[in-house]
């Protein structure tokens, strides 16, 4: 009886294949290049094993300065994310059907536009000149033109509004698993609509909570469309200066070392923060 | 009478493989061009009439200059391209590489119609420049009321805080406008902090911009009057309806030139040879000027007034345009890039 209940050890096993063999090809393989190619030195010692890329990255402040800007970022943005993303996701699971799926229509749609057609989007509104502007002029509160662009403010908004959904909808699912019930106890045994929130929704939420903000945190750390359109050349993110190494300077060493820091530094954040809210009450 | 058509047509792809070894098979070229309107015009010029003139198939691939020369370098024991089309200088890193073989001045029946500029490295195996973009100062005409007529002009207070600067380190345009300041400010290609000095100088009262929309964008919502840019670009600008006109100041404008070059191990040398000298010849610099306002680097070239007005024309006017030794700024360029990105973050 059992043994027909559990599935040969083979079974998962050939499920998986297809996925690590994909992640092998487009994950492993030019990771552990990238981290070659930043140990490799070039030019007229080409081929010798070599710390000078990281020496470089670690010799002067200017790199430090756009990884202290790019965490900076990303944990404003998470945070945000956060505040605005768990009401929304909570008030989406007590909506009524109809009004569930119109709400989760409008955060899922931004998603299926391009990230670059979104930003332009961005750039009208914050722009000088722009929406924002003539709105805030109109009203009588400025004078002036007043323009978020070139801004980590204006970086700040247009990301949260790029990511807001992955944490909304993870969420939700989180939420979704919470026996109604339960609520509905809390409040019968005396627990006001903020202390059922406080001490039922949120702790059964926190798996949600955790894994959408590691991905939320993780796409921004990474990102480098948005903030080059929104915060421009003179507000440079570490993703954005691997970009500049690989196609603009060529510099494939040294941006490959950029990556590897970058990855080194994200998992040393994220792993300690998933340990922790696995502990608060996920898995 | 359906199996009597297929079995006809069978018949005629059965011929067409038949002959397209033989004699009556046209030959083909293949070349890359930029891709859009670029493309279209490129078409419409140059390789449309080469295909009828010489009943020949001209094969493009859309592929810009840093992809081409990517390309270049991975087909090198077995090139697929016969021509390829540089902007941005990259013709120097390729020919430099042995990727492109030198040309003979007797090679070319429209030689002697060039500007000295155009062909002076096709000895080198770079290919003649076939026109050309000019790096020089764009303004908004309503709002500038004085026309900028020196780069110095760009400190010029009455621009404050409407400049647009270009970044140099992700964009050629940018890069030459920025080497242009520099020369200006006193500096020369070995000593660049004069220009980047130059630049701090301009960065509280302008914005840095790294593409060309957002030029675009900027000088229609009002925020931008003044940018180093390319003049073909303020042509685009007026077709959008924004009153913007170009200048080439004082000092130079820089030339930024579009080269036509010959692949070395190319098969149909002869051919390629024949679309170098067509691509270089009176009537398609012209077009290029007419369609796009790129200055036309064939002497013979003569454009009627607004056309003239709008691209940089006459010997006297060429002699003035200022070019940057593109081996050089190759060899600096991943030092420059570092030393502006610091120069401009904030």
């Amino acid at each position: 009886m059992t043994q027909s209940l559990r599935p040969g050890s083979r079974e998962p096993a050939f499920l998986l294949a297809p996925g690590l063999f994909f992640l092998l090809i487009a994950f492993f393989f030019p990771t552990l290049q990238l981290l070659a190619q930043s140990v490799i030195a070039v030019g007229s010692e080409a081929g010798r094993l070599t710390l000078e890329h990281y020496a470089k990255a670690f010799s002067d402040d200017f790199y430090a300065g756009i990884a202290f800007r790019t965490f900076k970022l990303s944990i404003i943005i998470t945070a945000i994310c956060l505040l605005i993303g768990f009401p929304l996701a909570v008030a989406m699971s007590r909506a009524g059907r109809g009004v569930r799926t119109l709400l989760i229509l409008i955060i899922v749609l931004p998603l299926m536009t391009s990230v670059v057609i979104r930003t332009f989007g961005w750039l009208v509104i914050l722009g000088p000149g722009g929406v924002l502007s003539w709105t805030l002029n109109a009203l009588g509160l400025i004078d002036n033109s007043v323009s978020l662009m070139h801004t980590e403010t204006g970086i700040v908004i247009a990301m949260v509004q790029v990511l807001l959904p992955f944490l909304v909808l993870t969420t939700l699912g989180s939420l979704n698993q919470i026996p109604k019930s339960l609520e509905e106890a809390a409040r019968v045994m005396g627990a006001g609509f903020f202390r059922g929130i406080r001490h039922v929704t949120l702790p059964m939420s926190v798996p949600g909570l955790a894994s959408g903000s590691v991905l939320v945190f993780a796409l921004s750390i990474s990102s480098f469309i948005t903030p080059s359109l929104v915060g421009g050349v003179r507000l440079p993110v570490v993703a954005g200066s691997i970009y500049q190494q690989m196609t603009g300077s060529f510099d494939w060493g040294f941006g490959a070392a950029l990556s590897v820091l970058l990855l080194i530094a994200t998992l040393v954040l994220i792993v300690p923060y998933m340990v922790l809210t696995s502990r608060m009450g996920g898995r | 009478m359906k199996k009597i058509k297929s079995i006809g047509s069978a018949a005629i792809v059965l011929a067409s493989f038949a002959f397209s070894n033989g004699a009556f098979a046209q030959e083909t070229l293949v070349i890359n061009s930029f891709g859009g309107s670029y493309e279209e015009t490129h078409r419409k010029l140059v390789i449309t009439p080469f295909e009828e003139k010489y009943n020949v198939k001209v094969e493009v691939v859309t592929a810009y200059s840093a992809d081409a020369l990517a390309q270049l370098r991975a087909q090198k024991d077995n090139p697929q391209f016969d021509v390829v089309h540089f902007s941005g200088g990259l013709e120097h890193a390729a020919a430099a590489e042995g990727l492109l073989d030198a040309i003979k001045a007797e090679e070319l029946s429209n030689y002697g119609q060039m500007y000295d500029f155009a062909v002076a490295g096709i000895d080198k195996g770079i290919g003649p420049t076939y026109s050309t973009a000019v790096i020089g100062l764009l303004y908004n005409t309503e709002k500038a009321a004085t026309p900028p007529t020196s780069w110095k002009d760009l400190s010029n207070e009455a621009y404050a805080n409407h400049v647009l600067i270009t970044d140099a380190a992700s964009n050629t345009y940018g890069l030459l406008g920025f080497l242009m300041m520099n020369q200006v400010a006193g500096g020369s290609l070995d000593n660049i902090e004069p220009g980047l000095d130059f630049v701090k100088g301009l960065l509280p009262t302008s914005t840095v911009v790294s593409k060309s929309p957002e030029i675009q964008q900027n000088f229609a919502q009002g925020n931008g009057w003044i940018a180093p840019y390319a003049q073909d670009y303020a042509h685009t600008l007026t077709k959008a309806g924004l009153p913007v006109k170009f200048v080439q100041p004082e000092e130079g404008g820089v030339l930024a030139p579009i080269t036509v070059n010959l692949v070395a191990g190319s098969k149909k040398r002869d051919l390629a040879l024949k679309f170098i000298d067509f691509s270089i010849r009176a009537e398609a610099s012209k077009g290029w000027a007419e369609a796009l306002r790129y200055t036309p680097t064939n002497k013979s070239v003569e454009l009627a007034d607004d056309v003239a007005a709008e691209v940089v024309y006459g010997e006297e006017a060429v002699a003035k345009l200022v070019t940057f030794d593109a081996n050089k700024i190759a060899a600096n360029r991943a030092a420059w890039n570092e030393a502006w990105a610091r120069a401009i973050a904030k």
